[in-house]
């Protein structure tokens, strides 16, 4: 009797209990011993609490399954107190927001920006050639052994250098079975990263990248039966190099043929297409050499936030590097040779120009006397004298970080900002002297040259660098693929695959409307004659890349490319995990913690008369699970008609495709859809995926949170992206003005 | 220029995914530090072209009691110390000429590959298929920590033209891997030298490096300083290794070389020969390598040495008849010139003590001379010239030996047994089937 009225009581009490207790008093008791005071978890539970879900959503949830321990015994009016006090302190976004303002962080130079800013520094101080338009090699054939020219018979442009020369000449004009070539020209590297070069040749041949006076490749010696030579180069990505080959013929040799191939990463080898290829000219580059540590890339995008002994080391070795070069190429960079007379009044000018555009601004007295006048007074001799300059102005915080002037920002930091904006390198002259001339004031002034920049292919490949991140290219390393189920999809459609999804995107983005939306609505894909037998599309066995349409499906721009459809997949079976984790990320902005255990897919052959669809549900049935997967698995069913490889089909173990889905929205509501194609449709109209994009790219153009520019940029920026009918340009251009004239280090208040 | 064997070996060393490879663990080796230790071994391989006048370069008897005939006669002071060696042949067929095989098989024993360059004669070849005995050497001497070095071979060339062919290499790391030797004594120089010279450099500015950080600390708010005292607590720690490695000195400092002496006049021969000569025994006496090979010129050169009075290229006097006695009187006295290169080099050698050991340096290592061919005008690869001066092999010195007609790569071999590394064969193992010439 006693216990019963105890227990009667105790129930009583405790809705009485609730009754007047605020949100936050609920949390104190039943919450804070897991999550901490602030949501910022303990030493058993170390999520920070905080979210996507909306209010409602957040409620029904903790109604569901809080506290872990003991869940559904917070409800009703319980679970709404507590849920609204936890929304509003720490979990949503505004929340989040307010209790850690973003602000512009002191940065350094990333790895790849101080690589280009290197090169670009060096090379604002030899001539930089117009680029031609032509595309192709400038090939030229010789009556002899080695090209001289009187002997020159043939004076062209190729389209490529592929050829296969009947062993008594490569054209009627070339008489005899001794003959030579030489083809030069320009080379556009379209990444950054490490090429392989194969110069194959079944004769002698020699192979100039960059390095004028050094081959790449010194295969002038036939030795042996090997006919390709290969070594690899690293280059930076958007930039013209110096291109030649030459070859010859001997006499008693039967044949004769020359290529010049190349292959990209995750790619096959293949010609050097036209495309990348002019008959111009253009200055070689000084591309360092010095190893370095990789930057911290935690928030998603490369930030120098962070200094280590390897990284001070790196930039010590670099700069000793540049000190070299511009030494022993003085003449040629300053116009001064060491032991000219008038090299002791030139020199000084020489280097203080070099100072000045390393810093990216002009030197005050005390500057120049610092990093000019004292070395050259102390130093041993003149070479010296420069050697200490170089390093001086490389090994200063001036140059490696950004923005240390400590003052307000002026011309200077705009034209700066610009530069590290759209191409991640230092304002090239033109840039830099509008600054100086005080014409970087007006909005017009700063968007003709941010627009002028955007042109560059500098400029369009650190956007394919972000497109690269914000489609994680990263994780589609390895293709491979069951071979009994997909005989046919092997290196070769994979690299035409890559191939294709570059075009899409660049298609898109530079294109007069730019429009975003087609990310998500394109019903084409681009396809070659190759492709287009694998897809089952109508093209010629040879055509070139296009648009098609037909035999694919329902398309929706990038979210059913095949590329990413075969990435997003095992090796026989479709993954709606990391698709709808793709969608949830890139284009929800969602974030995800990893999940709280590691665990291995279940095995198809363990669940033969399951679809992927229902085996998924299975295994991420468990309520733990459900918190992430609940969201991420609604989406990625979308894509369950695009198989492995991302061809279409209508049945999956004979049952039909269940390609239904749902998300809710950040506002709580929730919008169903069945198919890509829906789906595309409303992530196009969606609020939430446009401010996914831009929060995306600014922090990758940017590299600093899009909230540390002001509270209200993200906003800003999306009405002005939705005026300008969704242009990707545009907002681009908008993103880096924007944020070229905000204040100094400010902490997230608006300008 | 960068070489990489595979895409992962590059993106590794540029530290894409993995760490940098730290710049102050890349500080020269230390000379002195190998005070304790078994005594050094050196070689030096030199190399002249267009063979020698065989009776003004032989000795007639055999034995420890032999007379120095004309072109020898510069060696007079290290008779008790040198070893001719007549009748070793360069028995590799094949393709390629004389002069091409001569030099091509000379230190790699094995045939070259058919290939592009056409030679006066025979068929047209690539390069060697092996690698030289040198780097055989060396990669024995480097896989052992007690004698590796921080080089493990030099290359050093005088008058080497610039071009890059089967008559212009010797040295190979392996099949289709020919090195070139170089030429320029400044750009030797920098290669021993440079990293030294780089971190005086950088001495001279660190300071005013912290004091640029300190004033740039000074405008900023509180938490974008830290940035910078962190990287300013890393410039200290560099300054202070620099300052503790100043400590640890070489044996020699650099030398001082002379400016100006450009390398591609055959005017500046002999002067460029003294300075690579000099900086090849201070490379040795700082231990940077125990392998050396300096080449005179290259296969079929036409140096054109006025400084003896000779007016026409060297190559073309090789092949002048026997009768021609002027021309016969003038390739003695190249062949004397090149002799004299050799003395001038034994007697560096042998006036400087062995660095934290005993005797000269001489005592610890061995010259071997040779050429391509062993006359000239008839293009033999019999009877390849072969002098042997020092103490470096464990070899019984102060003997001319006659041979008959046997296989060089039984020499090479015994070059590498004297450093301990029991090669069974070495280049085409037909001809290594007697197994090594005991000279000791």
């Amino acid at each position: 009797m006693k216990i019963l009225v105890f227990f009667i009581g105790f129930l009583g009490a405790s809705s009485a209990w609730a009754d007047d207790q605020s949100g936050e008093q609920i949390y104190a008791k039943k919450c804070l011993s897991c999550h901490g005071k602030n949501g910022e978890g303990s030493k058993d539970h170390p999520e920070l609490l905080i979210g996507d879900r909306s209010l409602e959503k957040l409620t029904a949830y903790v109604a569901r399954s809080m506290p872990e321990d003991k869940p559904g015994t917070c409800i009703g009016d319980e679970a709404k107190k507590v849920s609204a006090y936890i929304y509003d302190a720490f979990y949503s976004r505004a929340a989040q927001a307010r209790n850690k303002p973003p602000h512009i962080e002191l940065a350094r130079l990333t790895v790849g920006q101080f690589r280009n800013a290197i090169a670009d520094l060096v090379a604002s101080f030899k001539e930089t050639p117009k680029p031609d338009e032509r595309r192709g090699l400038h090939a030229e054939y010789f009556n002899a052994k080695r090209p001289k020219d009187d002997k020159r018979v043939v004076d062209r442009v190729d389209p490529v250098l592929d050829a296969v020369f009947p062993a008594d000449g490569p054209t009627p004009e070339v008489k005899g079975e001794e003959f030579s070539g030489r083809w030069t020209g320009t080379l556009l590297a379209p990444e950054t990263g490490v090429y392989e070069f194969n110069l194959e040749s079944v004769n002698g041949a020699r192979l100039f990248i960059n390095a004028p006076d050094q081959p790449l490749v010194d295969a002038w010696v036939r030795s042996g039966d090997e006919k390709a030579h290969r070594e690899t180069l690293y280059l930076l990505a958007g930039r013209l190099y110096p291109v030649k080959v030459e070859f010859f013929k001997e006499k008693k040799e039967k044949a004769a043929s020359v290529a010049l191939k190349w292959k990209l990463a995750d790619r096959v080898e293949e010609v050097v297409p036209q495309d990348y290829l002019s008959p111009g000219r253009a200055s070689d580059l000084l591309l360092i050499r010095t190893a370095f540590p990789p930057d911290d890339k935690s928030m998603g995008y490369e930030r120098g936030n962070l200094v280590s002994k390897a990284w001070d080391e790196a930039t010590t070795e670099a700069a000793l590097e540049v000190a070299g070069y511009v030494t022993s190429h003085l003449r040629a960079l300053s116009g001064v040779a060491l032991d000219a007379a008038d090299a002791k009044t030139k020199l000084p000018s020489f280097c203080r120009k070099f100072t000045e555009r390393a810093f990216r601004r002009p030197l005050t007295p005390e500057q120049v006397s610092f990093f000019i006048d004292r070395p050259f007074a102390q130093a041993k001799d003149l070479e010296a004298a420069v050697k200490k300059c170089v390093l001086l102005a490389l090994k200063s915080p001036r140059f490696l970080y950004r923005e240390v002037g400590g003052a307000e920002p002026d011309q200077f930091d705009t034209a700066a900002r610009i530069a590290f904006g759209a191409w991640d390198s230092l304002p090239d002259t033109e840039l830099f002297e509008a600054a100086r001339a005080g014409k970087l004031g007006t909005r017009e002034e700063i968007l003709k040259q941010i627009e002028r920049l955007l042109g560059t292919p500098r400029a369009h490949a650190k956007v394919r660098q972000f497109y690269q991140q914000w489609l994680q290219m990263d994780r589609l390393h390895e293709l491979s693929k069951n071979a009994k189920r997909f005989p046919e999809f092997n290196e070769q459609i994979a690299s035409d695959l890559r191939r294709s999804l570059d075009l899409f995107l660049d298609d898109v983005t530079w294109s007069e409307a730019s429009d975003f939306r087609q990310f998500v609505l394109a019903d084409y894909v681009f396809l070659n004659g190759r492709l287009a037998k694998f897809y089952k599309a109508d093209l010629a066995e040879d055509a070139p890349f296009q648009k098609a349409l037909g035999g694919l499906g329902q398309h929706a721009g990038l979210l059913t490319h095949p590329l990413l459809m075969a990435g997003f997949a095992y090796d026989s079976t479709t993954s709606p995990i990391h698709r709808g984790l793709f969608v949830a990320r890139s284009l929800l902005g969602r974030r995800f913690r990893p999940p709280p255990e590691a665990v291995t897919p279940l095995s198809p052959e363990l669940l033969p008369d399951m679809t992927t669809r229902e085996r998924v549900s299975l295994q991420t049935k468990p309520q733990a699970c459900q918190s992430c997967h609940a969201t991420i698995n609604p989406l990625g069913f979308a894509f369950e008609n695009f198989d492995a490889v991302g061809r279409y089909r209508n049945t999956e173990q004979g049952k039909p495709i269940d390609a239904s889905g749902f998300y809710w929205t950040r506002g709580g509501d929730t919008v169903k859809f069945n198919g890509a194609r829906q789906l595309g449709e409303s992530l196009a109209a969606a609020e939430e995926t446009q401010a996914a994009f831009i929060e995306h790219l600014f922090h990758f153009m940017i590299k600093q949170p899009v909230l540390a520019h002001g509270l209200d940029r993200p906003e800003t920026l999306r009405q002005s992206f939705i005026q300008s009918g969704y242009s990707i340009r545009k907002l681009l251009a908008e993103i880096i003005a924007s944020s070229a004239t905000v204040g100094a280090r400010n902490q997230g208040k608006n300008p | 220029m960068m070489r990489y064997s595979s895409r992962r070996e590059f993106l590794r060393d540029l530290g894409v995914g993995a760490a940098a490879a730290p710049f102050l663990t890349q500080l020269p080796s230390l000379g002195f530090a190998r005070d304790t230790g078994p005594a050094k071994q050196r070689l030096i391989i030199m190399f002249s072209p267009n063979g020698v006048i065989p009776q003004n370069f032989w000795p007639d008897t055999e034995g420890e009691d032999f007379t120095l005939k004309e072109s020898l006669t510069p060696l007079e002071p290290f008779k008790k110390q040198m070893l001719t060696l007549h009748g070793v042949c360069d028995k590799v067929r094949g393709d390629g000429d004389s002069h091409m095989r001569g030099i091509g098989c000379l230190l790699t024993g094995v045939e070259l590959f058919p290939g592009n360059i056409q030679g006066g004669s025979h068929t047209p070849a690539g390069w060697a298929k092996g690698l030289s005995i040198d780097q055989e050497i060396k990669n024995y001497l480097q896989a052992n920590p007690a004698t590796k070095t921080r080089f493990g071979s030099l290359e050093f060339g005088v008058m080497v033209p610039e071009r890059a062919d089967t008559w212009t290499r010797m040295v190979y790391t392996g099949a289709n891997k020919p090195i070139a030797p170089i030429n320029d004594p400044y750009q030797m120089l920098n290669k021993l030298y440079g990293r030294a010279k780089d971190q005086e450099a950088l001495k001279s500015v660190l300071d005013e490096v912290r004091e640029d950080l300190d004033a740039v600390k000074g405008k900023l708010g509180a938490e974008d300083r830290r940035l910078l005292e962190e990287h300013a607590a890393f410039v200290r720690e560099m300054e202070q290794q620099l300052q503790a490695a100043k400590a640890e000195k070489n044996v020699v400092p650099a030398p001082e070389l002379p400016p100006g002496v450009k390398g591609d006049s055959a005017e500046n021969m002999p002067r460029l020969s003294q300075l690579q000569i000099d900086l090849l025994v201070n490379a040795f006496q700082n231990d940077f390598s125990r392998i050396a090979t300096l080449q005179y010129t290259n296969s079929v050169g036409g140096a054109k040495m006025k400084w003896l009075g000779i007016t026409e290229g060297h190559h073309e006097l090789s092949h002048k008849e026997d009768k021609d006695t002027a021309a016969v009187e003038q390739l003695t006295k190249i062949n004397k010139w090149f002799c004299e290169q050799l003395a001038a080099l034994a007697k560096k050698l042998s006036e400087t003590p062995e660095p934290g050991g005993e005797g000269s340096m001489l005592d610890h290592t061995t010259i071997v001379w040779t050429n391509e061919l062993g006359k000239g005008n008839s293009h033999t690869l019999d009877d390849i010239p072969f002098v042997l001066v020092g103490g470096g092999l464990g070899f019984r010195m102060g003997r001319s030996i006659k041979y008959r007609k046997i296989p060089h790569n039984r020499l090479l071999l015994a070059l590498a047994h004297g450093f301990g590394h029991r090669l069974e064969r070495f280049g085409n193992p037909d001809l290594s089937a007697d197994g090594f010439l005991n000279l000791a």
